[in-house]
């Protein structure tokens, strides 16, 4: 099925998912670090209540739901940034725990954003521009146009300049927030500003991955550079280019089939990548724990022989 | 029964499995092994159904079952190497589970009724036309005895081990000095919490299992401290957002999964708002009576303290610097309730509001 495409979209695509997996692999790092995974998972699936209500809002207004980018990423932001700003609500006013909180949330903001997306697909009078409002569950990168890059490259190239600029107060939250606050630092607004651009690193994948599958963009290429570092700035490297391989490769491997959604081949590459690192990385990886292992054996062996004689 | 019942009978007994289950999720904190699982699950139901072709077959359930134990036991490995974090680990093992799932649903089935459709909606609408049969007669849609079972096995359990379930819960600890083995009790627990899953899983789909099983809980957590009450209140919310959902999507003329997860939601946020001791309203309401009666109780203390009879106006408002509006709906408070009394050179405290404030004074 190679043919259907023309190379120069295949390319476009292929980069512009790459690009996508970068930013979500940087950005996913420091949430493996904070163990806010499970936050990005319900922060993605919550994005398709922010795609519908503004879809809806773009066929309201114009006549015709507009699928471009340009118009769902906000929707998608607002929506996820409301529902981590709902679940600190009601973190502080009731003694449920993040977990309950969080699954609650899923059950809002991604019920009626699947309530309102089977709606749309079945409303009578039908509604412009519905077709291919289901790719955004488990995502279609070949549905991205010239425009779409353009909104994905400017919040994924502010996002990761805000992460440079903020990088020290970053790593100092990240690790040590009760030292962090100690040193005057206002981590109130670290924390809001890292969780911003958590939302952002997520909102932008909506189009090739889906919201169901974003949070192994997120969270998969990041762990398997914790394996092959301890190093924060290497780790984020290694992430990036993980995230960037797993988003180029996927792409290019889905469009080679008909039919096969984006999101889950990425996942699956992504896997891939994640297995190889657990057991191949150099010191943690499980391949040189054995030899370490057998190493404290052997010698162990020749001390045990030693005192025998 | 009528098609509309059948579906209405088997969105209940889903909903009251589902928000039983949960309520032990919550108070565990495990919430998000409802999310892991229902997605976990989908592979087995896919090989499961590649290999017999037969939507029925309870195969279906038990390869399920299977690979969502796969999933519990991978990411029980992954976390015993102390190479990843316990969260990133289910994220990145259910999601690689899920997309192994969606790929086989999109390749090998695609046109048979497992479309992607099917996999977030479930198939509640279509779920009381496939009779059960025995000896060839329809008894009840398959799904109905499915559910019944499953429920069934699920109150058996919890009213046998109510006590041993409730100590591990809320003391794991203390449940292994008595002897109650609480890690046998919370596998098989798990096991029955991924039966729970699978069968709910095709006829509701992923996001209502989720749904179900949390936001109903967790309402019933604000409600209430006692465990049983909350299994009660629980289920009777399932049930509740099952209805008013199962009619909204009748209304809207779509699948009834994402109505019904968007109501128990919406029960939540009420619950959160409304809820009589822990709601958002209440709490304000109680402040805001506290705020009053601290207010009222300062007032009459400065009047008392002070040597001369009577205050003016001007005098007991700069004296206690509140703002205009504090200051006057106190101050009338106070009058009507005869604490104090006016005359044209100022304010004084009677005898009652005086023995009101030694009242409060000793109380305190």
């Amino acid at each position: 099925m190679l043919d259907f495409f023309n190379d120069h979209t295949l390319r476009t695509v292929c980069l512009g998912t790459a690009g996508i997996g970068a930013v979500s692999g940087a950005i996913g790092c420091f949430a493996y670090l904070r163990r806010q995974s499970l936050i990005g998972d319900v922060v993605a699936h919550s994005s398709l209540l922010g795609i519908m209500v503004f879809f809806l809002g773009s066929y309201l207004i114009t006549g015709e739901g507009s699928k471009s980018l340009t118009v769902l990423i906000p929707g998608a932001l607002l929506a996820g940034v409301t529902s981590l700003m709902l679940t600190r609500w009601i973190l502080a006013q009731t003694r449920l725990k993040p977990d309950s909180a969080l699954g609650v949330m899923l059950a809002i903001f991604f019920g009626s954003g699947i309530l309102l997306l089977r709606w749309t697909q079945r409303a009578t009078p039908n509604i412009p521009g519905k077709r291919g409002l289901e790719d955004y569950l488990f995502g279609m990168a070949a549905a991205m146009t010239n425009s779409d890059l353009w909104m994905i490259g400017v919040l994924g190239v502010s996002s990761i300049l805000v992460m440079l600029l903020m990088w020290k107060e970053f790593k100092l939250f990240t690790f040590d927030p009760v030292f962090a606050q100690s040193t005057g630092l206002k981590t109130h607004w670290i924390d809001t500003l890292m969780l911003l651009i958590l939302v952002v690193g997520i909102v932008i994948g909506i189009q090739s991955v889906g919201v169901v599958l974003m949070i192994a963009l997120l969270v998969t290429p990041a762990s398997s550079a914790r394996q092959w570092t301890g190093h924060l700035g290497t780790m984020v490297l290694l992430a990036s280019i993980f995230g960037a391989v797993c988003g180029g490769v996927g792409s290019v491997l889905s469009a080679s089939f008909s039919n096969v959604p984006t999101g889950p081949v990425i996942v699956l590459v992504a896997t891939v990548l994640f297995l190889v690192s657990l057991t191949a990385a150099p010191r943690r990886g499980l391949i040189a724990r054995m030899i370490k292992r057998r190493k404290l054996e052997k010698s162990a062996q020749v001390v045990a022989a030693g005192g025998n004689q | 029964m009528t098609l509309i019942l059948w579906t209405l009978a088997i969105a209940v007994l889903t909903a009251v499995v589902c928000s039983l289950c949960g309520v032990f999720l919550v108070v565990k904190h495990e919430s998000m092994i409802a999310e892991a699982l229902s997605h976990a699950v989908l592979p087995g139901i896919l090989i499961a159904f590649l290999v017999f072709q037969d939507r029925t077959s309870p195969w279906l359930i038990i390869s399920a079952g299977l690979s969502g134990l796969l999933m519990v036991w991978i990411v029980q490995t992954i976390r015993k190497t102390g190479l990843v974090d316990g969260d990133a680990a289910l994220g990145i093992v259910f999601s690689a589970l899920f997309s192994v799932g969606i790929i086989c649903a999109n390749v090998g089935l695609n046109r048979v009724h497992f479309d992607s459709h099917c996999i977030i909606d479930g198939n509640l609408a279509m779920a009381a036309l496939r009779p059960f049969k025995i000896n060839g007669m329809e008894i009840a849609p398959h799904a109905f005895v499915l559910m019944a079972t499953v429920l069934t096995l699920l109150v058996g359990f919890i009213a046998i081990f109510y006590k041993e379930l409730k100590l591990m819960m809320f003391d794991s600890a203390l449940s292994q000095t008595f002897g109650f083995r609480p890690a046998m009790l919370h596998l098989v627990w798990l096991a029955l919490v991924s039966i729970t899953t699978v069968s709910a899983f095709e006829i509701a789909g992923s996001i209502l299992v989720v749904a179900l099983m949390i936001a109903p809980p967790a309402t019933a957590f604000l409600l209430t401290r006692r465990l049983g009450i909350m299994l009660v209140i629980s289920s009777t919310i399932g049930v509740i957002s099952s209805v008013i959902g199962l009619y909204l999507g009748l209304w809207l003329d779509i699948a009834p999964t994402g109505p019904i997860a968007s109501v128990a939601g919406m029960i939540f946020l009420l619950t959160v708002l409304l809820a009589p001791r822990q709601g958002v309203i209440a709490k304000f309401r109680r402040r805001g009576i506290q705020r009053a009666y601290l207010f009222q109780q300062l007032l009459l203390a400065r009047l008392d303290g002070d040597d001369k009879n009577w205050v003016d106006n001007d005098a007991l408002a700069n004296a206690v610097a509140w703002t205009d509006q504090q200051f006057g709906r106190t101050l009338s408070v106070c009058r009507n309730r005869n604490w104090i009394d006016e005359s044209s050179s100022g304010f004084s405290i009677t005898d009652k509001g005086r023995d009101y404030l030694v009242d409060t004074m000793d109380r305190l």
